[in-house]
């Protein structure tokens, strides 16, 4: 077995605010292979997007408390400031949700894009920029020569994203983390951009980490998925499999929850009940305890552990572990 | 399109200027009645010569006549005559003008210059001793009357030092006339008026640079550069700072009044021959007609002033010359 | 680093719900009087605001009380005498005690700001409130005219009305005040365009209200606190402006001592006495200083996301 191309080991991010210590990663332990597409499901707040920051050390003022980063082999916890950004935009790419902010308006495209080639690679303006005009093209700007001298507001969101991608792509990472990319976008342009990933992974075998809360992207991307919830990983294994028969009972209330075309009309819709906890007190024990419709006694008292469950999967309950399938009304 | 864009400042402008002239000669009417020509040089003037002086002028004509009139010798370069000694004002201001400017201008340039560092470092290190320290010295600045500045600054620069035989720097005027005026002569007399004139104004910029670094260094593009992977000081300056500035050129256009009316204070506390001290001791005077001539000629100048910053806010910000 | 929408997102729903219902809901002006209450350099800068105020009202009070001269007495024998037991902040060149200058000249400097504030208030909330309610050509035309007052660098405008209408204090006030509107119109039009979208204001129209009725009762609260923020930041400038015209000699005339006139013929005697210099630009400083403090705590009292920590 090859080693992975990325693994977080037992990661901890915290943040210090005025109510007390959030700890927004609080174990968070994954790994990713070469050429594959993880995807890493929860709601808002849950630490997806907290942990993406934190592989890429950009997590303040939060503060990497504990735990690994492994970089084919290499911890990117231990580098310098120095060293890591050797490592961001070069090894390690990253996509952010918002494409109508996430470039700077006063730049010209092709200038922004070719920035990191410039930065890391050395190369001059001139093949820089060359290499940004074809990587425009690669990702579906049409006529990108032209379109790389314009400028971020004269472009759509969706095409927006895509020179995001691009400029993630020039310096032919081995990581892509993609936070939400296409949660700002029409559903339309979502498509598009979401096959626009599937090609680029298979084009360059680049590793991706797709973060989102819509679990039909997941369905649609990735092969393996990991489920978040309060700052821990609740469930992984491989996509189908955790669809099919989820493991952890927040999985599988979410998956409940979703409204489907095919229920008859008189059900009514599922909500998971509760509300999501405050990550300065949580609850103890496990996370989702309050909210859960299969706890225990022991659900209260101990944190479980992500243990294996079943062939492919892992789960973090006691319930499960302890041989219990899921099911309900 | 910057062209469009240019276009429509300009004519704004236009309908202000209009505006302007309306209001200033409504304020003269007052006078009209009252107003006659040359009184303070000849008391001894016939009842007829004076109505013929003022039917010359149209001023027993009915206002929107005399609005006319004023507009039409505007266009040919008369902004009036002195009331005092009947010579035409605008010669007067164009004399005096190239000192305004050379003060105004100096003014901006220090602030900018000192305002932009100040700003930026009370941005990045917000919270700061430094930081805390910017805040109250900015804060203390606003609250000084630029006139009593001027006035301490001598005290301390000019009269002090030169009582105590230590070099000193000079109290009034714009050059010396006996040491020939050249370009260190020139800048010895520049500091000081330079100097208070800018106060205020570094004062205010230098906050506003820190709260705009502060909410460009908050957005979401300064995360993507950092992304990217490089040094934090070419995100704070290259990314951050570029954009930081652009509303910075429309606050001086806005502060721009208030710099022409402080340069007015100045140059009357230290001598400075400008088109403010100019209006000042023709305000002395009770010459009207001057005073009148130079308010109209000192608010083209700020009209002037502001389209020059829209025009550089335009051809800085990308979204507006590619709207 | 991530940007505050981030850290937002850290904020679980609902995770607010506990603390909140452990206070009791208070209304706006309330929470925001409390958190003025809680600003302690702010209040202290208020406070000192109050105390010139008081002595500005009381001035002949002051001035027997503590220093036994009358602000007006000309002694020739005592012109340029030096700080001390006699004369707590010397004499000036007509051996007018400077103290009780300073005294009585707080009821020049005070008194025409507050008032130039009050016919600035008044006009400018008129004008933004009818630019803003009715829009259209209305709201065009009275803003060309904001636009056109404000692009004439006032001190110009002032030393002609100055000497077009030789002012007291009253028209002084109005003379500061022509041009002080303007900001005040272009800040209430600002805020009545996005109050004039809120429901209520639909509400209260379809029920038949009449403008006017609508404007004052409904549109005036909600302006209110902005108008209270300009204010207090205001009322610093026009100290320092009228102290400006005051020095120039187009403002109060001496004999009426004000802090700008007592520096009018500052020059005249910088090389004996230049310590008189220091007193009046002092306390118009400290008056000033207090002034922007006490305006800067109200704004953030009333609005603590403008906040810049």
């Amino acid at each position: 077995m090859t080693q992975p191309v990325l693994e977080v080991q037992d990661l901890h991010t915290v943040f210090a605010t005025k109510e007390g210590t959030v700890k927004a990663v609080d174990g968070v332990s994954f790994e990713l292979n070469a050429g594959e597409t993880l995807g890493v499901v929860g709601e808002s707040g849950c630490g997806k997007s907290v942990t993406a920051l934190s592989i890429m050390r950009l997590q303040r003022p939060g503060r990497i408390v504990s735990g690994k980063v492994l970089l084919k082999g290499q911890d990117l916890t231990r580098l310098t400031e120095y060293e890591m950004r050797e490592v961001r935009g070069r090894e390690i790419a990253m996509i952010f949700q918002d494409p109508m902010t996430s470039l700077n308006p006063v730049y010209r495209v092709g200038w922004q894009v070719a920035e990191p080639a410039r930065l890391h690679h050395g190369w001059d303006k001139k093949k820089a920029l060359q290499s940004a005009v074809s990587m425009l093209g690669r990702v579906g700007i049409p006529a990108p020569e032209s379109r790389a001298r314009d400028y971020p507001h004269q472009f759509s969101g969706g095409m927006r994203q895509r020179v995001m991608i691009a400029m993630g792509l020039t310096t032919t990472p081995e990581v892509l983390i993609a936070d939400e990319p296409t949660t700002a976008l029409d559903v339309t342009i979502q498509a598009q951009i979401l096959d626009l990933l599937r090609h680029v992974n298979r084009e360059f075998g680049t590793a991706t980490i797709l973060i989102t809360h819509n679990l039909g992207v997941v369905a649609g991307m990735c092969k393996r998925v990991v489920v978040m919830y309060a700052g821990r990983i609740v469930e992984a294994g491989p996509t189908k499999d955790v669809f099919a028969h989820p493991t952890h009972p927040y999985t599988w209330s979410l998956l409940r929850s979703i409204p489907r075309l095919d229920a008859e009309q008189h059900e009514p819709l599922r909500p998971i009940e509760g509300v999501p906890p405050n990550l300065v007190d949580l609850p103890s024990g496990c996370s989702f305890h309050p909210r859960c419709a299969f706890k225990v006694e022991r659900c209260a008292r101990d944190v479980p552990v992500l243990l294996q469950v079943g062939e492919s999967q892992r789960s973090a309950c006691w319930v499960t572990q302890a041989g219990t399938e899921l099911k309900g009304a | 399109m910057l062209v469009r864009y240019v276009a429509r400042r300009f004519l704004a402008s236009l309908v202000v200027v209009l505006g302007v002239t309306l209001l200033t000669l409504i304020l003269m009417d007052r006078t009209r009645g009252t107003y006659v020509p040359g009184i303070d040089l000849n008391p001894s003037l016939r009842p007829e010569d004076i109505e013929n002086l003022r039917a010359n002028l149209g001023l027993d004509r009915p206002f929107y006549v005399w609005y006319l009139t004023w507009i039409g010798a505007v266009l040919h370069g008369d902004f009036g005559h002195s009331m005092i000694d009947g010579s035409p004002v605008l010669s007067h201001i164009l004399d005096r003008l190239p000192n305004t400017l050379e003060l105004t201008a100096t003014a901006i340039v220090i602030g900018v210059l000192i305002a932009v560092p100040l700003g930026v470092i009370g941005a990045l290190r917000r919270g700061s001793k430094t930081d805390h320290a910017l805040t109250v010295t900015s804060v203390a600045g606003f609250a000084v009357p630029q006139f009593w500045m001027g006035l301490m600054l001598i005290l301390i620069f000019s009269v002090t030092l030169e009582q105590h035989g230590l070099p000193w720097l000079p109290s009034s005027g714009a050059y010396s006339a006996f040491n020939g005026g050249d370009f260190l002569d020139r800048v010895e007399h520049l500091i000081l008026p330079a100097t208070v004139l800018s106060f205020f104004y570094t004062s205010i910029w230098s906050r506003f640079i820190r709260s705009s670094m502060l909410e460009v260094l908050s957005q979401d593009y300064i995360r993507t550069a950092r992304a990217k992977g490089m040094s934090e000081r070419r995100v704070v300056y290259l990314h951050g700072l570029r954009n930081a500035l652009i509303p910075l050129i429309t606050l001086i256009g806005l502060e721009l009044p208030g710099l022409v009316s402080g340069g007015l204070v100045v140059e009357v506390v230290f001598g400075w021959p400008g088109i403010g001290k100019l209006a000042f001791e023709r305000a002395l005077q009770y010459d009207y007609t001057t005073v009148m001539g130079v308010t109209f000629f000192a608010t083209l100048l700020v009209i002037a002033g502001n389209l020059l910053a829209d025009l550089l806010y335009g051809v800085l910000d990308p979204r507006i010359r590619y709207g | 680093m991530i940007g505050p929408s981030r850290v937002a997102e850290l904020e679980m729903p609902g995770a607010g719900v506990e603390t909140a219902a452990a206070r009791p809901a208070q209304s706006y002006w309330n929470e925001s009087w409390e958190r003025l209450r809680d600003n302690r350099l702010g209040m202290a800068a208020g406070v000192l605001i109050l105390v010139l105020a008081l002595i500005a009202v009381l001035a002949p009070v002051f001035s027997a009380v503590l220093t036994h001269y009358e602000p007006q007495t000309i002694n020739l024998d005592q012109t340029f005498v030096r700080p001390g037991a006699s004369h707590l902040l010397g004499t000036d060149e007509l051996g007018r005690d400077t103290l009780t200058r300073l005294i009585w000249g707080a009821r020049v400097s005070l008194g025409v700001a507050f008032l130039t504030v009050a016919m600035s208030l008044s006009v400018g909330t008129t004008v933004g409130m009818v630019a803003g309610y009715y829009g259209g050509w209305i709201d065009d035309v009275l803003m060309r005219l904001v636009d056109t007052v404000l692009a004439i660098p006032a001190i110009f405008l002032f030393i002609l009305m100055s000497i077009l209408f030789r002012p007291n204090a009253v028209t002084l006030a109005a003379i500061v005040a022509s041009v002080g509107w303007g900001s005040v119109a272009r800040l209430v039009r600002g805020e009545v365009l996005s109050v004039k979208q809120r429901d209520f204001i639909l509400a209260t129209r379809s029920i038949g209200a009449r403008d006017s009725r609508l404007m004052v009762r409904h549109l005036l609260p909600n302006v209110l606190p902005v108008l209270i923020v300009a204010a207090s930041l205001g009322v610093g400038q026009i100290i320092l402006v009228e102290a400006a015209l005051d020095f120039l000699g187009l403002g109060i005339q001496p004999p009426t001592p004000s802090w700008g006139n007592m520096l009018t013929n500052a020059q005249s005697y910088f090389f004996h006495s230049g310590f008189l210099v220091a007193f009046p630009g002092i306390t118009i400083f400290v008056t000033v200083l207090a002034s922007n403090i006490f305006g800067n705590a109200v704004r953030d009292a009333f609005d603590p996301r403008l906040k810049s920590h």
